[in-house]
């Protein structure tokens, strides 16, 4: 990539350069990468478990782990902010910047943020089920509002890192741009898991589901790529993504757990997996492949290429994989089609494996293919200028 | 019934009032039920939840105290759901009463449902299903120190985001130790500003997407109160009867043309006259094509009278259709079949009396405990009808295949229940959520005609219910003698 793409170059002070060779990753980027990691296994794990088992409480394993998420983040961070603010020659302090009247690096108040946001979704998620009942969706004002907050702690970390990376050099720098990778794929995560309600393969015949991933998805793939130095960034980045969600797709149906709630349409001895992984990883490939050759084409001409190439590259492989993931065929292990939330009745498309048609004509899906394209377009460009930004975080 | 009313704040939260329910029978949610799970007889009441999904409380007495365990669990009423139960849950034993156990379930769905409830003893094991109407009564407002922590809260996140924002763009890029420049400043200024309005934006459609999922909650509420019964009067003394219910949806999806019969008779109208409720008439209409019904009425009075009409559909759900009509003098044909009608004093002149004399000249006994009557309390109801010579009478029939009917209508109407010696649970609901259970059917023994093992209907009938809400009541009995259907009518005062 070096060769191709350019990278503005690092100018340590020797100084710096020394202590960027040898340093060890700080503890407040483990913190916050464990409060993240918190959270990405604590989602998913809740998810299952309303799926599955259905009642909960406030002490569920899941809801602790997302729970630990936000303390963990707000004190490491909060600690961060005050040692910098108050702590005499404080090493962070010439790299921090300055609100309210405190002072740390810019990830750490980001972090903050996202702690804060997801306490303020606590008491309104509990009026909110008090008020409307409990809703057995993600899609919710205070659920938007803890994901907010989540993003806020994993962008958080992500510019903690940057900042981090981008003074470094060398080996140091290499570690930190592995956790980076990580902390893109949480952040993919976060997107396109938020947005599991339009992307069940009932609907990957219509042209919402390429819609919503449009903008889900290739933000992320154009701003790593653009941050970071790895020619294959994409392709790391989504290859990560896809094997985490693999780790869910086959590990929690390992977990025995039955309805506590009824009615019960499904029959279920096991956690209930997520969907299986759209194919993300081959539009990637093909966004790093075409971003090598287009380095030097100008930034729209660029993101309008890799945009449109994006899309149609996953639409050329996601439709006829749908068609698959409908089959018989797909109903095994590998693919787990046959894993149904106990509250899915048997007469529900998903169930029948029916695709729910999301435009009425063949007019409304073409327009919408086409604010697809354009919202693929868009984002990646979105991306390109938010990786040159990040690029120049310093603290 | 209350209006709802809206308010809404700062941040665009909004301050939603309440409206009270209006369905399974009027005003009167609770399921009341008596019956036998295989040995052990119950008394049994569910508390619903105003909102769904949402917990409903139960509450098992059983008559026995050889009980050891009760288990409950939620269902459908019938079709998918119904056969596959989730893991069930234990009642927990009063201490203070051995015999008293109480629980919780959530009621994850709206619509028929039933709660399944095993019994463990010295008997071995029985088992009944109630059915439960559930549904969305409510929504409740924003206590006023959690909408002035949401707003601070809101405010905090808002001017936090803005601020990162201001002092990102302002001193992220910097070198280790450099001061932010103009250049910088002017930065800051302007992604202050895109964020101002970005953050603006985003609580605006926050706020339309609140308001977009409470008009959709506030349309499943709309959904499940009580039709509205449209009537028209033909012919000078045919009634017809008519569905109608404020949500657009509702007609598409009940079809009133496939109601079940319950009791014998798809519809059980109650025609009270007001404003003294010193009328009433139980009749039974029949179905017309396109789900209207019509009765040829009786003689009756010109007068203003409230229309009750009890319905159950194709799912085992209870409607009851509401309404008011004007009639002029009806010159009619007699009663017939099951229909019947009562005359006395106006609502108020019963009060707190135990006896209603009927007119044969016997009378009908409320076996009532002393004090007072309490709302939201489950109470057997007990009634004995005695002959003119102060006996227990001999001479009491099934009527409609039950010891008797009880109605209680709140002197407002804003309650209206039609009750049975099983509880307030409709027999058509029952009959389905006695159709899932695999062994002892006993439970209908409760309010369905069994064959006395004497030859005669003992004289005492009793109705498991709790009053919803204090006030004025009037409560309508009517047992059936010698061929004769008999009201007494009761009026009490509720606390």
């Amino acid at each position: 990539m070096a060769g191709t793409i350019s990278v503005e170059r690092i100018q340590a002070r020797p100084v710096e350069r020394a202590y960027a060779e040898t340093a060890s990753i700080p503890w407040y980027i483990w913190c916050c990468l464990a409060s993240v990691v918190s959270s990405v296994v604590g989602s998913a794990w809740d998810i299952s478990w309303h799926e599955s088992i259905g009642r909960d409480s406030f002490w569920t394993a899941a809801h602790m782990l997302i729970y630990l998420s936000g303390v963990l983040a707000g004190i490491s961070c909060g600690y961060l902010i005050l040692s910098t603010t108050f702590r005499k020659n404080s090493p962070l302090y010439e790299v921090s910047i300055s609100m309210w009247g405190f002072r740390g690096p810019l990830g750490a108040f980001i972090c903050a943020w996202g702690g804060v946001a997801m306490i303020a979704s606590a008491p309104f998620d509990n009026w909110w089920h008090n008020s409307y009942g409990l809703d057995v969706k993600i899609l919710s004002p205070p659920h938007v509002l803890l994901a907010l907050g989540m993003i806020g702690i994993r962008f958080g970390l992500l510019v903690m890192v940057l900042a981090e990376m981008n003074r470094a050099e060398g080996i140091y720098r290499q570690r930190l741009e592995r956790i980076l990778f990580v902390t893109f794929v949480f952040l993919m995560g976060m997107t396109v898991g938020i947005a599991q309600e339009f992307t069940n393969r009932v609907f990957m015949h219509g042209a919402k589901f390429y819609l919503v991933i449009m903008i889900a998805a290739p933000i992320w793939i154009a701003t790593v790529s653009w941050v970071a130095k790895n020619r294959w960034a994409a392709t790391i980045m989504t290859a990560m993504f896809t094997a985490l969600h693999l780790c869910f797709v086959w590990g929690f149906p390992l977990v025995p757990a039955e309805p506590k709630l009824g009615p019960v349409y499904q029959h279920i001895t096991h956690l209930v997996p997520p969907d299986f992984p759209a194919l993300l990883i081959i539009p990637a490939i093909i966004f790093d492949l075409l971003r090598q050759r287009t380095a030097d084409w100008s930034r729209w001409k660029q993101a309008a290429t890799l945009g449109a190439a994006y899309l149609v590259s996953f639409v050329a492989v996601q439709w006829p994989f749908a068609s698959f993931l409908m089959s018989p065929a797909s109903r095994n292990r590998i693919f787990q089609t046959t894993n149904y939330p106990y509250f899915v009745p048997p007469t529900s498309p998903w169930v029948r494996n029916l695709y729910i048609p999301t435009e009425q004509t063949p007019a409304q899906f073409w327009i919408r293919m086409l604010i697809a394209l354009c919202v693929a377009i868009l984002m990646v460009r979105i991306g390109m200028a938010w990786g040159a930004w990040m690029r120049r975080i310093r603290r | 019934m209350k209006e709802f009313k809206r308010q809404s704040t700062l941040l665009g939260i909004l301050l939603l009032a309440v409206a009270i329910p209006a369905l399974a029978h009027v005003g009167s949610p609770d399921v009341y039920y008596e019956g036998d799970a295989g040995p052990y007889h119950l008394f049994i009441t569910v508390r619903v939840p105003q909102v769904v999904p949402g917990v409903a409380e139960i509450e098992v007495r059983c008559q026995s105290g050889d009980v050891r365990a009760v288990q409950i669990v939620p269902l459908r009423l019938s079709g998918p759901g119904s056969t596959d139960p989730p893991t069930p849950d234990f009642a927990v034993r009063s201490k203070d009463d051995a015999q008293f156990f109480t629980g919780s379930l959530w009621l994850m769905e709206s619509g028929a449902l039933q709660v399944r409830i095993t019994v463990d003893g010295a008997q071995g094991k029985g088992e009944l299903s109630v059915p439960v109407a559930s549904f969305a009564q409510r929504t409740y407002a924003m206590q006023k120190p959690l909408a002035g922590l949401m707003i601070v809260l809101m405010l905090i996140l808002g001017m936090g985001v803005i601020s990162i924002v201001g002092a990102g763009a302002r001193e992220a890029s910097l070198e280790r130790g450099q001061m932010p420049g103009p250049a910088s400043a002017r930065r800051a200024k302007i992604a202050i500003a895109v964020t101002i309005i970005l953050v603006a934006g985003l609580v605006y459609l926050g706020k339309a997407w609140w308001g977009v999922e409470d008009a959709n909650y506030k349309n499943r509420v709309a959904f499940y109160k009580s039709p509205a019964a449209e009537t028209t009067l033909e012919n000078g003394n045919r009634l017809v009867i008519r569905a109608r219910s404020e949500n657009p949806t509702w007609s598409a999806r009940i079809n009133m043309g496939e109601v079940i019969p319950d009791h014998n008779h798809l519809m059980h109208l109650f025609l009270i006259e007001l404003p003294g409720m010193n009328r009433m008439w139980h009749l039974h209409p029949t179905l017309l094509e396109g789900g209207a019904f019509a009765d040829d009425l009786p003689d009756m009075p010109a007068a203003h009278y409230q229309v009750f009409a009890d319905v159950v559909d194709a799912r085992g759900f209870p409607w009851t259709l509401v309404g008011t009509v004007d009639l002029p003098q009806i010159h009619g044909a007699a009663l017939r079949g099951d229909d019947c009608s009562w005359s006395g004093e106006t609502i108020g002149s019963q009060q707190d009396q135990l006896v209603s004399q009927l007119p044969d000249g016997s009378r009908m006994v409320w076996e009532r405990a002393a004090g007072p009557l309490k709302a939201n309390t489950a109470m057997d109801f007990k009634f004995s009808v005695q002959g003119r010579d102060g006996k227990p009478a001999e001479d009491l029939e099934p009527y409609m295949g039950m010891a008797g009917h009880a109605e209680f209508v709140r002197s407002d109407l804003s309650v209206f229940a039609h009750v049975h010696p099983s509880g307030s649970v409709p027999m058509a609901s029952l009959e389905m959520a006695q159709a899932g259970l695999l062994g002892d059917r006993s439970a209908m023994q409760g309010g369905m005609a069994m064959a006395p093992a004497t030859g005669t209907w003992p004289a005492l009938v009793s109705f498991p219910y709790g009053f919803p809400k204090p006030g004025d009541y009037r409560i309508f009995v009517q047992v059936k003698r010698a061929g004769q259907v008999e009201t007494g009518v009761f009026d009490v005062q509720v606390q």
